[in-house]
């Protein structure tokens, strides 16, 4: 996979996050049901005593958290920035693991839009720590990180040891 | 040597340099991307580290489960709690699992698990100004069922439920499950012990507390709770909690709150139905 396709990838999966991280915020504070097939489930996880870290919502936490993988993502692209999205992602996954941990044996229900939530950012961490590792390697000459005109489709697909 | 043969061996000699060069350039790269990718590795993992540090803190403070929040028998929250609910059925007609007049035109299927807190939320939210505002004129009759959801385990969900219909065989119930939500404790924090239940009981003013012990053994109750359940998946109800709503005697349909604190949904409902 190209940088280039990478990169658009984390970023789609990044704002798909971000517009379910925005819903379940919108719903905590309007203090209205979210829309659920499985009945009440995510009306039980969202008003559960885990729907609050030391008093903020976790719905807020996740908002914030994808707002942050957004911006690494959108800023020109470097180790540094590579680094940053990988840590988001990283610790996004630990926080979702541990709701997915109160779903399942706290609260026992499974709220829809959480769980998205929660794939979506396993699928972020993958990748981005894929991509940080990969890293930039200068002796091919592919310039990975150069999303621009450079990063062509063919070159890094055909690339030995794009990992 | 001829001319030829001094090139050939310039060339290779030639050859040989660059090929030393690129050689060495070859190792010193991938030296450097060991290295690069080391350094990597090594942020990954503290990062990892740290993730995992900081979740296992949280799971530890925000409780595995062990506390129990239920108030004791007498305390002031327990005390306070039984006031608010006395102050709200009292003068209120009962019967078993129904509070309200037998007569009201209207009557409201609330099903729930004693244990959830949302339907907590929504016994100590939208419900009172539903009681003040509908049951206690006599428009409305609200029947009281149960369906397991929060509670674990299922023979906590009949021991609780048994216990709050066995008060209703003396007019009580709707105090008991009131009490109930008043004091609710952690979610699965096994707060349900038989010490509390007793504790309830005795906060709810004149039950008999031998009638009710008996009572507690008594099958009618036993088949209530299954017939309830019946009657939650017949309804297609998941969670808690769900409402049916309808004339008295007519079939009811199914009813949401819009809020569970505000009770403005249910008003135009009974405005409708009472037309």
């Amino acid at each position: 996979m190209s940088a280039r396709a990478l990169r658009i990838t984390l970023l789609v999966l990044a704002v798909i996050g971000l517009g379910i991280a925005s819903y379940l915020t919108y719903v905590h504070y309007a203090g209205i049901k979210p829309a659920c097939t499985a009945g009440e489930s995510c009306t039980k996880v969202q008003t559960s005593i885990y729907s609050k870290l030391a008093g903020v919502p976790v719905a807020l936490i996740g908002l914030l958290g994808y707002i942050g993988i957004v911006g690494s993502l959108l800023v020109p692209q470097g180790e540094t920035t590579r680094l940053a999205t990988m840590s988001f992602t990283v610790v996004g996954f630990g926080f979702s693991a541990y709701l997915t941990y109160r779903e399942l044996f706290s609260i026992h229900a499974i709220c829809e839009w959480c769980a998205s939530s929660a794939g979506i950012m396993t699928i972020l961490m993958c990748l981005s720590v894929w991509r940080f590792l990969r890293g930039d390697d200068p002796s091919l000459g592919t310039g990975p990180a150069h999303l621009g005109q450079n990063a062509g489709h063919e070159s890094s697909a055909t690339l030995p040891g794009a990992y | 040597m001829s001319p030829v043969e001094s090139d050939e061996e310039d060339l290779t000699r030639k050859q040989r340099r660059e090929q030393a060069r690129a050689e060495r350039k070859a190792m010193e790269e991938a030296e450097a991307a060991g290295a690069a990718r080391r350094t990597r590795l090594t942020q990954l993992g503290v990062v990892a580290a740290v993730v995992v540090v900081v979740v296992v803190v949280i799971l530890v403070a925000t409780g595995g489960g062990s506390k129990s929040a239920a108030p004791k028998v007498g305390s002031t929250t327990a005390n306070k709690a039984a006031q608010t609910v006395n102050a709200l059925v009292a003068g209120i007609p009962q019967k078993g699992n129904v509070l309200g007049s037998p007569t009201a035109p209207v009557t409201l299927q609330y099903f729930g698990d004693l244990e959830c807190p949302i339907c907590k939320d929504f016994t100590l939210g939208a419900l009172p100004t539903v009681i003040q505002k509908w049951v206690r004129p006599g428009k409305l009759k609200i029947e009281y069922r149960s369906l397991e959801t929060a509670t674990r385990e299922p023979e906590t969900f009949k021991l609780q439920q048994i216990a709050a219909l066995a008060a209703g065989n003396q007019s009580k119930m709707w105090n008991f499950i009131e009490l109930f939500y008043h004091e609710q404790g952690e979610e699965s924090s096994g707060y349900v012990t038989e010490k509390y239940l007793q504790g309830l009981a005795q906060q709810v003013p004149g039950l008999s507390l031998a009638s009710w012990t008996t009572d507690r053994n008594s099958a009618t109750f036993a088949n209530q709770v299954a017939s309830d359940a019946q009657a939650a998946n017949n309804a297609g109800f998941t969670g808690t909690p769900s409402f049916l709503l309808g004339k008295t005697g007519s079939t009811p349909s199914k009813f949401e709150f819009s809020s569970l604190t505000d009770a403005s949904s249910l008003n135009a409902a009974m405005e409708k139905l009472l037309g």
